[in-house]
């Protein structure tokens, strides 16, 4: 690992360019067609994908093979985004930073979200799956430097 | 002395006859169980003070004694029956009354036969006990009454109130008279005596059947309370069913009523207040099959609302004795305000139902709007970056087209919420104290995809800083609006500029086309609501016709607001003015604004060439 302060993107350029296994990120996201897109992206980058189509099997993916940040949906077949966030929180305490993507834009919701220790809140329509994949990086770091549940 | 006694004796005896005659007069009137009660205790006093005048008091007719003895005793009695009524008695204390009453009749019957001129104490003896009887008989319903009226309405506060110092007095003067001896039959004590009871006699019958006038009197005090309460209720109270069990409560707090119940044109209950539902509904259907002649447990009045005939009930408790006219027409009064209140309630309940629904089907449709635009957008802007193979140049200009229109499909999302939070006030502002050359900055770079080759943004900043106290994102989106506007609303190019400044308090953004212009009959709808100018130039135009409308409502929100000068076929200028952070805030951070104005003015122009 690289001490020191770091610049943001150097952890996930370290870990690109094989100091170390590529950043796992995991996609929480029932819409296949949204999922698939930013698969193409984010492996693109370099970025290893798992996408779990429904929150349980998110938690499998977090038991199982554990990701350095998780990209989560609010609106899931088996329960709301929120729900999980929560019991992502007691389940797993230092779990990796969660980055909220929905086309929920209501105030209310990104402040529960934000509350609930969600590094970003990000309404999907305005973000590029490159906008997000840039940005990783960034949070990931964040959730390094144990800066979860602030924003 | 001795003549003034006698007359005053005879006057008190008349007051009682009359008070029994009013008192029959008033029960016939209005008949009910527990007024049956009190009239009885009444008249049978009234009875047996004017047999006490009868005859010769020196040689008493024994069977007028007797009957006299016994009527006594009966007033007394008939007092216990009436609090019996409102608290009924436990079956041991009933026992020992009646018991107490047996008694003391074979003690009167044995006074006027057997013990006839007796030794004058056995004599005192045998009154004592049977006033002592009479004394129980009214003296616990009276202690009763009063610290039960603590708790009631003021007139019927006022009437038991009276009735229980009517009788104590009466008890009062009683044992005094048999007591005190031979210094309370001088002619003088006996005229303090009569003068006494003559005024306990109205203050007996005022308990019995208080006159309309003294009723106002005592109800001074609650009415104002009442009045505020009403207007309380009427305007303050939530749903329906708050107002209903508000107004439930004070039914019953006017009456003096145990409990009180609302219930819909269907029967169905909205509110109870200190009973069930099923035992209302019991009481009510009980009224219903003998309303005549049945005692008055419940007063119900009709509640008129819009969809059929309600009612409001009150039921009597342990303590409010008479439910008569009096509070019949009070409880209409009262009705008619409550009803007024429940049709309030629903319109505003359903208004509010209407827009939490529209509310909902926007965020749905919103949300559900998204979820294409993401993905159009996401991949589109893959084609662009070259991710998912390479374009040509045409293929680029489509890419950059289509991107382009995905983000107006969002602006035009974002727009439909915002006006839908702007209307049912769920929008809210985050104020933070910004710089508005920051914030207007921004905005030219949030149009910059829109900008072509035949046009130019020049943004004109002051070299210090613009401070306004405004929500960042909200102002960004207003001046972003109308700098999109200009560049729509000039087809043939031209010049647009974004001049920021500041002057005696008010921060200004004025955006300047050289456009197609308003005309001035034209000006009035620019800011309403879909309200879009359609004219042979602009009708190829796409817009939702919200973003002026939104613009000038977030203004007015922050305080400020949209201006605008045009002249056909020359161009406009809209100019957003803001509140400044006040000057006296400015000087202090005086040192921070000029640090960061040293850059100088700055000039920012956003021109980005086509691609081809």
């Amino acid at each position: 690992m690289p001490a020191g302060p770091l610049d943001a993107g150097i952890v996930a350029r370290w870990q690109l360019s094989g100091g170390g296994s590529p950043a796992h990120v995991l996609m929480i996201e029932d819409d296949a067609t949204i999922a698939d897109m930013y698969r193409v992206q984010l492996e693109h980058d370099g970025y290893r994908v798992t996408i779990a189509t429904t929150a349980e099997l998110g938690f499998t993916t977090m038991t199982a093979n554990p990701p350095d940040i998780v990209l989560l949906d609010l609106l899931l077949p088996d329960r709301s985004g929120f729900e999980v966030l929560a019991s992502l929180n007691e389940r797993f305490p230092s779990h990796p930073p969660v980055v909220i993507l929905s086309n929920y834009g209501e105030p209310a919701m990104i402040d529960r979200g934000r509350s609930l220790g969600a590094v970003e809140y990000l309404v999907k329509s305005r973000v590029t799956p490159a906008d997000i994949s840039g940005q990783i990086p960034t949070w990931i770091e964040l959730g390094r430097r144990g800066g979860q549940g602030e924003s | 002395m001795t003549q003034a006694a006698a007359l005053l004796q005879n006057l008190a005896a008349a007051g009682f006859v009359a008070l029994g005659v009013a008192i029959a007069y008033r029960w016939y009137r209005e008949r009910g169980r527990a007024q049956a009660m009190l009239a009885l205790a009444l008249i049978t006093l009234a009875v047996v003070a004017a047999l006490g005048r009868v005859g010769d008091p020196q040689h008493p007719l024994a069977v007028l004694s007797l009957v006299e003895i016994v009527g006594f005793l009966l007033s007394g009695y008939f007092v216990l029956l009436f609090r019996n009524e409102f608290i009924p008695l436990g079956s041991f204390a009933f026992q020992a009354a009646n018991l107490l009453l047996a008694i003391s009749i074979v003690v009167g019957i044995l006074d006027v036969t057997a013990l006839a001129h007796a030794d004058p104490r056995v004599a005192t003896v045998i009154v004592l006990e049977i006033i002592g009887a009479w004394a129980i008989f009214t003296g616990e319903p009276i202690a009763r009454f009063w610290l039960a009226s603590r708790n009631l309405p003021a007139v019927q506060r006022a009437r038991m109130r009276f009735l229980s110092f009517g009788f104590a007095v009466l008890i009062a003067i009683l044992f005094i008279s048999v007591l005190g001896g031979s210094a309370l039959r001088s002619p003088t004590a006996i005229v303090v005596t009569e003068l006494v009871v003559l005024m306990v006699i109205p203050a007996i019958y005022v308990s019995f059947a208080p006159p309309a006038l003294l009723r106002r009197i005592w109800r001074m005090g609650e009415e104002d309370e009442l009045r505020a309460a009403i207007q309380d209720l009427l305007i303050f109270s939530p749903t329906r069913e708050v107002l209903a069990e508000r107004a439930a409560t004070w039914a019953m707090r006017l009456l003096g009523g145990n409990a009180a119940f609302i219930t819909d044109p269907d029967g169905k209950f909205i509110a109870n207040a200190g009973i069930d539902p099923a035992r209302a509904a019991h009481l009510m259907a009980e009224q219903r099959k003998n309303s005549l002649g049945a005692p008055d447990r419940v007063v119900t009045v009709p509640l008129p609302l819009t969809d059929g005939q309600g009612s409001l009930g009150v039921v009597a408790g342990p303590f409010s004795p008479v439910f008569g006219t009096e509070e019949i027409t009070q409880l209409r009064a009262y009705a008619s305000s409550v009803s007024a209140g429940l049709e309030r309630a629903r319109v505003t309940e359903r208004m509010a139902a209407i827009e939490s629904n529209k509310t909902q089907f926007l965020n749905l449709a919103s949300h559900e709007l998204r979820g294409p635009v993401t993905v159009i957008r996401g991949y589109v802007s893959m084609l662009e970056g070259g991710l998912l193979g390479h374009l040509n140049d045409r293929g680029r200009k489509a890419a950059a087209m289509m991107s382009a229109k995905a983000s107006e499909m969002n602006e035009l999302i974002d727009e439909m919420v915002e006006a839908a939070r702007l209307e049912d006030g769920g929008l809210t502002l985050k104020l933070v104290e910004s710089d508005l050359r920051d914030i207007a900055r921004s905005a030219t770079f949030s149009v910059a995809p829109l900008v072509d080759s035949r046009h130019q943004v020049d943004l004109d900043l002051p070299e210090r800083r613009v401070r306004v106290k405004v929500d960042p994102d909200r102002t960004k989106t207003i001046i972003a609006n109308l700098l999109s506007n200009a560049i729509k609303y000039s087809p043939n190019g031209g010049p647009i500029t974004c001049h920021v400044r500041a002057r005696a308090g008010i921060a200004r953004v004025a955006v300047s086309d050289h456009g197609l212009g308003i005309a001035p009959q034209n000006l009035h709808m620019l800011f309403t609501r879909f309200g879009r100018v359609i004219t042979p130039e602009t009708e190829h135009l796409k817009g939702t016709g919200l973003g002026l409308f939104l613009g000038r409502q977030l203004a007015r929100l922050q305080g400020g607001d949209i201006t605008v000068i045009s002249v056909p076929g020359k161009g406009s200028t809209f100019t957003l003015h803001l509140p400044s952070a006040s000057a006296a805030e400015a000087s202090a951070n005086g040192a921070a604004s000029s640090a960061h104005g040293a850059a100088g003015e700055e000039r920012v122009h956003t021109n980005r060439r086509s691609t081809d």
